[in-house]
């Protein structure tokens, strides 16, 4: 299993971040400096390495706006801030990842793959567990459809 | 491993009645005791206990969402008016007001009205334009995202889905919302926040409608904390169609044929949840998740195969799902259809569910067996799954078949003729209205009130939400939702024109769209709210240049709890207007669609929407070209205001903000507006009119602010000039919201042709266009001046919702 990132290159605008950003202070909480978006995809099935970066590079990401970062090992995050991951749960339809699916196979790679989407959220500043609790639930997941973890 | 799930029986033949409401309740279905009780009698004669597949078909069925079964009932209305007491009883509301206006105004031009998916009328001698509008209130409530996208995904699959299925142009949708400044903590418990819930609504129609590759050109947005808990969410969709292809019919042998998405377990119950009011635990499995990507394939698809004749007819799996779609079309003939054949998502799912999903994105036809082999490759080459599920039978009997078993088992006419009616008491106490004290301001406090008004949240610009929305695509948007004379200005435009030269080669027609809300009238008086909302639709259309003869209206009801007499009774007075205002336009409804039970308790709360009736509008128009748009064009053009300013407070934007007590709410003078209508049709044809603006909420001050800011120029307007009936105050006059009125701009060359054309109605010259950039509005009189640069009156429209 791969988890690949898309993240918004340095000097381009990552309006979403923003966006979630605004909407923090608009729930009346401080404490939060800066939101970074990132689309994540997992992709079961037995992909190696340089298939993982030719759909990163081909499929998901744009070349010149976005980056990405490939994962066979969730990451611990990293200590300047905290990340929210939002998860669609178990049963609800995943559009996204069956489009993937089939892009995939155009793609010319055969082998059988699980797909699923998400988005992470990097929050930078202060903020406690429970107001990023907060955040999540007022803002970033809709408990009927998704589900989200705090690293 | 496929797992094995087959059918239980449900025992309700030794059922009392305590335990019919019980079983009713526990699985969801939502039938009262009487039907629960027609169903136990239909049983007791087959001398049989049901399947959960037929309980389950039976509620889909005899919901509120596809049979109506309120508005259809039978409703005992009392209107009282001092100690007047009327009585009526209506056996078929809708039959004898909204659709029997249709029948008695008999237009030729009328190709299919209120009897399949959408409304159709006639565009030119070869085709025919469909519209419908839907609400998906419940679903966005929960998923606000997930909740609008699949209301404009289902709604495109009704325009594909009338006749033999129709080519979408265009999409509109009309929202209303909690107020979006609420503070997180006034927010109900389990409840999304109003602008999370906004932010998701419109995620949504702009993820669903762009990807669709449909404009959505039209729309309004309204906020109201009544509708904190239970947003309306309304989506349209209007195509064209070849005349030839408006007939459906089912022969005996045809196939069943399901194309497009998978069936899976999202979206169970939708149908009967829209009988029952939300609560905190509301059922999960109801959320619908929208595929536009599949949609869009069986989109072009089934167009293709419409054009080689393949199938003889077509529906859409909406509310219901498949229970709905095939029932329909198999309610002459009878239906066998074998739930196992059904291609779904994942294993595991029972006959009723698969039966009764609302999975989304999918159409099902009826194909005779000689197209058999060419349709599915049709389908299979563009990259859509089309299954054969079963045949259309001569039997008049539903049969479901599941794994070599009996399913389900039942006669076509219990299903759809079985309902028992319920009686409904309505009650409307009508309340005289007064007007309010003389409202007296002086220039200042007219400047400051301006621009409140402007920037109120229902005035103020949507710019944020409508370029999201692609309304370009296909490349047929002559008039679009906003207007500016260059790129740093903009002014909201009154309804949209598609010129569909692809669809129709050679054409020079167009069609318009536009819209009319105001709850905020209805909470004083439904009946003029009615009136209103059906007169400000076809203003907002008659200002870019349609011809009033040849519109059309599609009606959609929210509405509160119809158990409460005083709730129908507001109903029935609102569809009362729908009537009269109908006939005396001489504008038919060629469709609708009601949602009710819009109510929502919490902590033993409860909280009811403010009624809301949406009128749809859409004309043809003969030439395209001959349509004006709202900015003011060039200085030294002469303002007019045509019709009569009454004083009509009630309800309005001024009284919001001033906190006004009583006032009159506008009444519609069909008369009278449709004759200045009529007129302005015939001035823009022969080019006399340079722009023009309805005035409506905010009254003419924001309608004349509006055009000048959007056409960056300055105005100057006589205030004592303007025609009002009996004495109204500067202030009445500036931000009274009657009806009838539009503001337009006339070179002064023309002013002689455009007086002769208007000879017969109210009309007068208020102002002029002018250089200086300033807004004035002055009566020499009460000595009032109302300067404000035009820049400045943009910023006050324009800053209030930029998230």
């Amino acid at each position: 299993m791969v988890e690949i990132e898309i993240f918004t290159k340095n000097g381009f605008k990552d309006s979403r971040g923003e966006h979630v950003l605004s909407a923090i202070a608009g729930l009346g909480i401080k404490g939060a400096t800066k939101v970074d978006y990132a689309p994540l995809y997992i992709i079961g099935g037995d992909i190696s390495q340089t298939e993982a970066m030719t759909i990163a590079s081909e499929l998901l990401s744009d070349k010149i706006t976005e980056k990405f970062e490939i994962s066979s090992k969730p990451q611990s995050g990293k200590s300047k801030n905290s990340v929210i991951e939002v998860l669609y749960k178990k049963g609800v339809t995943d559009t996204v990842a069956e489009s993937v699916v089939k892009a995939i196979k155009d793609l010319g790679i055969t082998k059988e793959v699980k797909v699923k989407t998400g988005r992470k959220y990097y929050i930078y500043g202060n903020c406690s567990q429970v107001i990023l609790d907060k955040i999540a639930v007022k803002l970033l997941a809709n408990a009927l459809v998704q589900e989200y973890k705090i690293k | 491993m496929k797992n094995k799930t087959n059918c239980k029986i449900i025992e309700i033949l030794n059922l009392s009645d305590k335990e019919l409401i019980e079983l009713s309740a526990k699985n969801v279905l939502s039938l009262s005791l009487d039907e629960m009780k027609a169903a136990q009698d239909y049983f007791k004669k087959l001398k049989r206990n049901p399947t959960d597949v037929e309980m389950e078909t039976i509620a889909q069925t005899w919901s509120e969402h596809c049979k109506h079964k309120t508005l259809t009932g039978i409703i005992e209305y009392t209107e009282e008016k001092g100690s007047k007491k009327i009585k009526r009883t209506y056996n078929n509301l809708l039959k004898e007001t909204v659709f029997k206006a249709a029948v008695e105004l008999n237009k030729k031009w009328c190709l299919s009205v209120f009897k399949d998916n959408a409304g159709v009328i006639e565009f030119d001698s070869k085709n025919g334009v469909a519209f419908k509008v839907e609400t998906h209130n419940h679903p966005s409530a929960l998923e606000p995202y997930g909740g609008s996208a699949t209301g404009i995904g289902g709604v495109i699959r009704d325009i594909l889905g009338v006749g033999l299925g129709a080519k979408p142009l265009a999409n509109t949708d009309v929202f209303c919302f909690g107020n979006p400044d609420t503070k997180p903590s006034q927010v109900p418990k389990g409840m999304h926040h109003p602008k999370r819930i906004a932010k998701g609504v419109v995620a949504g129609v702009r993820d669903y409608g762009n990807r669709m590759g449909i404009p959505t050109v039209n729309g309004s947005v309204y906020f109201d904390d009544g509708y904190m808990t239970n947003p309306l969410v309304y989506c349209g969709a209007m195509g064209i169609i070849p005349k030839d292809k408006i007939e459906k019919k089912v022969n005996s042998g045809d196939l069943i044929l399901i194309v497009g998405g998978r069936t899976g377990r999202d979206g169970i119950h939708g149908a009967t949840f829209s009988s029952i009011r939300l609560n905190q635990e509301s059922d999960v499995n109801a959320v619908q998740i929208g595929n536009p990507i599949v949609e869009k394939k069986v989109l072009d698809a089934m167009l293709k195969a419409r054009d080689l004749n393949l199938y003889r007819a077509v529906t859409d799996c909406g509310a219901g799902g498949l229970s709905s779609a095939i029932g329909e079309l198999g309610e002459k003939t009878g239906v066998i259809v074998y739930l196992d054949k059904v291609p779904l998502k994942y294993d595991g799912l029972c006959p009723w569910e698969i039966w009764i999903s609302e999975a989304q994105e999918r159409m099902v036809f009826a194909v005779p067996p000689k197209n058999k082999k060419k349709i599915v490759e049709l389908f299979e080459k563009e990259n859509v799954e089309a299954v054969f599920v079963g045949e259309f039978t001569k039997d008049k009997k539903l049969t479901l078949k599941y794994d070599g078993g009996v399913a389900a088992s039942m006669d076509m006419s219990f299903l759809h003729d079985g309902i028992p009616k319920p009686t409904r008491l309505a009650v409307c106490k009508i309340k005289e209205e007064k007007v309010q004290k003389p409202v007296k301001m002086n220039s200042s406090d007219l400047s400051k009130a301006l621009k409140a008004a402007l920037s109120d949240l229902n005035v103020c610009s949507k710019e944020w939400i409508v370029r999201q929305y692609d309304h370009e695509v296909q490349g047929q948007t002559i008039v679009k939702p906003l207007h500016g004379a260059n790129i740093e200005v903009s002014g909201p435009g009154d309804a949209a024109v598609i010129f569909p030269y692809t669809a129709a080669k050679g054409t020079k027609k167009g069609i318009v769209l536009s819209n009319g809300l105001n709850p905020q009238y209805g909470k004083i008086n439904t009946y003029k709210m009615a009136a209103s909302a059906i007169e400000e639709s076809l203003r907002n259309a008659a200002a870019v240049g349609a011809d009033v003869e040849k519109m059309s209206v599609l009606d959609n009801f929210c509405w509160g709890d119809p158990d409460k007499p005083e709730i129908l009774g507001s109903l029935v007075r609102a569809a009362n207007a729908c009537y009269d205002m109908s006939k005396a336009f001489e504008i038919p409804f060629i469709s609708g669609k009601d949602s009710l039970h819009n109510e929502y308790s919490i902590g033993g709360k409860k909280y009811s929407i403010p009624p809301a009736l949406l009128i749809s509008a859409m004309g043809v128009i003969e030439n395209a070209a001959n349509t004006v748009t709202m900015p003011l064009k060039n200085e030294g053009n002469k303002i007019f205001i045509l019709g009569v300013t009454r004083n009509e407070l009630g309800g309005s934007v001024l009284a919001k903000i001033k906190n006004i007590k009583n006032g009159i709410v506008p009444a519609a003078y069909p008369k009278e507006s449709k004759e200045i209508m009529k007129m302005i049709y015939k001035s823009i044809n022969n080019g006399l009119i340079e722009s023009c603006h309805d005035c409506s909420e905010g009254g003419l001050a924001v309608a004349v602010s509006e055009m000048a800011f959007a056409g960056d120029k300055g105005v100057k307007v006589d205030i004592d000039a303007i025609k009002t009936k009996g004495e109204l105050t500067v202030a009445e006059t500036l931000f009274s919201e009657s009806n009838g009125r539009f503001a337009v701009e006339v070179r002064s060359e023309n002013e002689s042709k455009f007086k002769e054309i208007f000879k017969s109605c109210v009309f007068a010259a208020i102002g002029c266009v002018t250089e200086d950039k300033n807004v004035i509005f002055e009566s020499v009189k009460n000595k009032i001046k109302v300067k404000e640069k035009s820049r400045n009156l943009l910023n006050a429209w324009r800053n209030t919702i930029n998230w």
